[in-house]
């Protein structure tokens, strides 16, 4: 059944049962990916999928249902299954159906070039990673990940109030992990790509950059612990923003759970970083016109030259704050209720490159890898204990690895401490928590756990 | 589910049309709840039907896999054609014959969640909500989940094999926040079982979300933990999460079968201290990550990992078993129809052993209790993992000295496991979801408490 005959019939069966407001939220996603395992194609996915979301107003409350199969049997799933979910809530926070925004931004986020890379291109692609990252270095004993992929989504939502946006997006990924080995000693190495332009991957360079950070850690041992300045590399540095970033959603301070709560204006950071949200980033793989809710979207500093500007709003935190929303209402998926957060999410870079960090760290350790950030991290507190791995750098040089070591402190007072931004921005994998960016950052103590 | 065996027949040799020696159908039609409940206040529920195929085709070790929501012949007859167009070859497999397997129901439910009335779900939701925000007047903030799941799945391949179960499951997770000035801590319990919403006739709702509260109110009271190296002890329960973590993952066949593991090619090695026998028992009846039969159709079983510190089996597949020559055990799973199973543990833990936690703590001079621990992760390749302790004491002179927060464990499971020096005879289970190639699935874990005589601690002190 199409999509808006589909909705058509919700929106009438719905009426019947006496349900108010109502919305659908729909994705549509199609997919493929390839791993390669000793120069065969060892798994091979394809998938066209599609789901929708319902919400609807009943005596006054919101309830939620969702489904996957276009059917009649879904439509009374959905009605029915709102109507009751609706006669349960409690909560007395007004849930507002969005009539449309006067207009949404111009974004990029579909690629026609990259929807044309063929099947075959992507295996050939996945084979020559692991060719390349064997190729590397004789200590490459195997390569457990050589994958490349491919997926586009399309977003739909239509509500009773008027409002009907649509958008597309797709994007490219590939993954390359390479253990090596010499004597007993087993290391990893491991780089992900994504981007939603193909010509940006290079088989070569992603596998060797793999096998060269495993090889590089090969003679790791732990250092003594103890308080050090620290380097964190772009995906670290990433991985701690993307941990914390519930700290600038509105619902996280309404609820009390932001440590950020009363501090608008106020100097939370290094004066030298600005914090961007920006969904209408060229290509950003969290870009999008409008948010969860049908609101369009817009660029906004969140930390303004260290200075708190704004927290993440959708429509209901906003009512409560009498602001407007800033376009972050997010869906996970279908299946999720409107919740927030941020799109493409960075630190803006400074002028240093990478190597010039690492001279200006003088004595300390640069961490290339955290582990446990869903374990280790207290978003509440801002709290973090994790396992951590990198460099031992003296004078301004690396001197040996390190490894079995954890790294800890505070996420806010290490926005305080941030003492040399690099110009080395990178995004990671978008997902849940949007598409999070950093560059390097010099951090001026952290406590560092060994022997 | 309706698919007519006709219909399973002709997909199936479609999807081996060009080649393939192996074909699998796996269909679901899956029910979800979940409620969510902040400070008393119910503010989402959600309800939804997941509903979907998915085709599995194997040629040797190739394997391909396609899903889609469309049930329709049409549609079903298209996606197979469209997984098997990735082989080239001619058809080797030209019939099949489906026999309908005797599944044997060992996880009864009595009360089906979706019979159960929404008001139902939300007092017991309720009672959590009052007895930990009782608890104590540093209790800021209580967050209740209720979910419920009905699953049920049909499965087919071309040797024949059809069979179907069904899989219900419960579970309350319970997430007590404490606050002290500027400080806040959370203490969590998420009790579950494969059961309906009898589950609350078993469960002492009240016991569980004191117990969160506690945690909480103890860990914002507490000093931080010292950092460095020295003993350990690992309580039962969800204690036993260091064990799925830092081991179990490397006894999975998705590792083992390419030698990506630290434990391949070691059968019959000594791999553990000989206080350490450990087993992955998909069996139990109701337990939480139990199951009738596993997502390829075959029987769950009760699989002895290691005994006496000897490595004995480990969790295979039927497409790593292939890789490896050996029978698959009963652990292939997958979080949906929208995931190729592979081989995942259900209920795995570390078997009873012979001190009391007593003598344990009293025969430690120096260490760490860690009576609660978080999540953590591990790199299955080299073995180093990470976990959070969420509720942690110091040990001094054989006594709990006083609580600690924020440490974190770290080291490598293979040489962990050698380390363990005294095991408890208390052993219990915690529930957790775990999260690798094949999605997310719930699995037991679980130990008695032990001891290790030396683990690496990260903290933001120094030892002393």
């Amino acid at each position: 059944m199409d999509i808006r005959e589909f909705k058509d019939q919700v929106f009438a069966a719905g009426r019947e049962v006496g349900l108010e407001d109502m919305e659908v939220y729909v994705s549509r996603s199609k997919d493929f990916s390839v791993r390669i395992y000793q120069t065969e194609v060892d798994d091979y996915t394809v998938s066209v999928e599609q789901g929708v979301g319902f919400r609807a107003r009943f005596a006054g409350k919101v309830g939620y249902a969702y489904v996957e199969a276009l059917d009649q049997d879904s439509i009374k799933l959905l009605v029915e299954g709102a109507k009751e979910n609706a006669q349960i809530i409690d909560s007395t926070d007004e849930i507002v159906f969005f009539e449309g925004s006067p207009e949404y931004p111009e974004v990029s986020a579909y690629s026609e070039e990259l929807e044309g890379v063929s099947a075959e291109e992507k295996i050939e692609f996945a084979k020559s990673l692991e060719a390349e990252a064997f190729a590397a270095d004789p200590r490459v004993s195997m390569v457990n990940w050589s994958t490349a992929g491919y997926g586009e989504t399309e977003v739909y939502i239509a509500n009773t109030k008027g409002l009907e946006q649509s958008y597309n997006r797709n994007g490219a990924f590939s993954y390359v992990a390479a253990v090596v080995k010499e004597g007993e000693t087993v290391k990893t190495g491991g780089r992900f790509r994504f981007d939603n332009d193909w010509t940006k991957f290079d088989a070569t360079k992603q596998a060797q950059e793999a096998v060269a950070e495993g090889v590089s850690l090969l003679n790791a041992s732990s250092v003594k612990s103890g308080d050090y300045r620290v380097l964190l590399r772009y995906d670290v540095a990433r991985d701690l923003l993307s941990t914390f970033s519930s700290v600038f959603s509105a619902e996280a301070v309404q609820k009390g759970l932001s440590l950020l709560g009363g501090k608008l204006g106020e100097q939370i950071a290094n004066p030298q970083l600005t914090l961007v949200d920006d969904p209408l980033l060229a290509n950003g793989g969290a870009s999008a016109p409008f948010d969860g809710e049908g609101v369009a979207t817009k660029t906004k500093e969140v930390i303004s030259q260290g200075k708190l500007v704004t927290f993440l709003h959708n429509l209901k935190t906003a009512k409560k704050d009498g602001v407007e929303s800033t376009g972050n209402a997010f869906r996970a998926s279908f299946k999720s209720p409107v919740g927030i957060s941020p799109s493409n999410f960075y630190i803006q870079p400074g002028d240093k490159s990478y190597e010039e960090l690492v001279k200006e760290l003088g004595n300390g350790l640069i961490i290339i890898d955290v582990q446990g950030t869903h374990s280790g991290a207290n978003a509440v507190s801002g709290d973090f204990s994790l396992g951590a791995y990198g460099y031992l750098v003296e004078n301004g040089e690396i001197t040996r690895a390190v490894d079995q070591i954890t790294v800890a402190g505070n996420f806010f007072k290490l926005l305080e401490s941030v003492e040399e931004i690099g110009a080395d921005l990178e995004f990671g994998i978008p997902g849940y928590g949007g598409n999070v960016g950093s560059p390097s950052l010099i951090i001026e103590k952290l406590a560092i756990a060994g022997n | 589910m309706l698919l007519t065996e006709r219909l399973v027949t002709d997909v199936l040799l479609a999807a081996l049309s060009t080649g393939g020696d192996f074909a699998e159908i796996f269909m679901e039609d899956t029910y979800n709840t979940m409620i969510r409940m902040i400070n008393g206040t119910v503010e989402e529920g959600v309800t939804g039907r997941d509903y979907g195929v998915g085709i599995r085709i194997f040629q040797g070790m190739r394997s391909v896999y396609a899903y889609t929501n469309d049930t329709a012949r049409e549609n079903l007859m298209k996606v197979a054609l469209e997984a098997a167009a990735a082989l080239a070859d001619t058809p080797k497999v030209k019939s099949i014959v489906l026999a309908r397997m005797a599944v044997e129901k060992f996880n009864p439910i009595v009360l089906e969640p979706r019979q159960v009335a929404s008001g139902d779900k939300v007092g017991v939701m309720k009672r959590a909500h009052a007895a930990a925000f009782d608890h104590h007047e540093q209790i800021s903030q209580v967050a209740i989940n209720y979910l419920d799941t009905d699953q049920s799945v049909f499965i087919a391949n071309s040797e024949g094999l059809m069979a179907d179960d069904r899989r219900v499951r419960t579970r309350l997770a319970i997430n007590a926040v404490a606050t002290k000035g500027n400080e806040k801590q959370s203490g969590f319990y998420g009790p579950g079982r494969h059961m309906g919403f009898e589950l609350f006739e078993h469960l002492d709702v009240e016991e569980y979300a004191q117990e969160a509260a506690r945690i909480a109110v103890t860990m914002v009271n507490a000093d931080y933990a010292p950092s460095g190296k020295y003993p350990v002890i690992i309580h039962n329960g969800f204690g036993g999460v260091i064990f799925h973590e830092a081991c179990g993952h490397g006894l999975e066949a998705t590792s083992v079968a390419k030698g990506a593991s630290v434990f391949a090619g070691k059968l019959g090695e000594k791999v553990a201290s000989e206080l350490v026998t450990a087993v992955d028992d998909g069996t139990i009846p109701n337990a939480w990550g139990s199951q009738n039969i596993d997502d390829e159709g075959h029987k769950t079983k009760r699989n002895v990992l290691i005994e006496n510190g000897i490595l004995k089996g480990y969790m295979i597949d039927k497409l790593n078993g292939r890789r490896m020559g050996m029978e698959p055990t009963g652990n292939s799973r997958r979080q949906s129809y929208k995931y190729a199973p592979t081989s995942r543990m259900t209920n795995t833990f570390i078997c009873a052993g012979q001190s009391s936690v007593d003598e344990i703590i009293s025969n430690t001079e120096y260490g760490l209790f860690a009576k609660h621990m978080g999540g953590g992760s591990v790199n299955p390749a080299t073995g180093e993992f990470n976990f959070a302790v969420s509720e942690g004491y110091l040990v001094r002179n054989g006594k709990i000295e006083k609580p600690v927060r924020g440490a974190t464990l770290i080291g490598r499971g293979s040489e962990i496991l050698q380390k363990i020096d005294m095991v408890g005879s208390n052993l219990s289970t915690g529930q957790g979801m775990c999260g690798s190639i094949s999605g997310s699935i719930p699995a037991d874990v679980g130990q008695p408490t032990i001891r290790v005589t030396e683990i690496t601690v990260g903290g933001r002190k120094e030892a002393n």
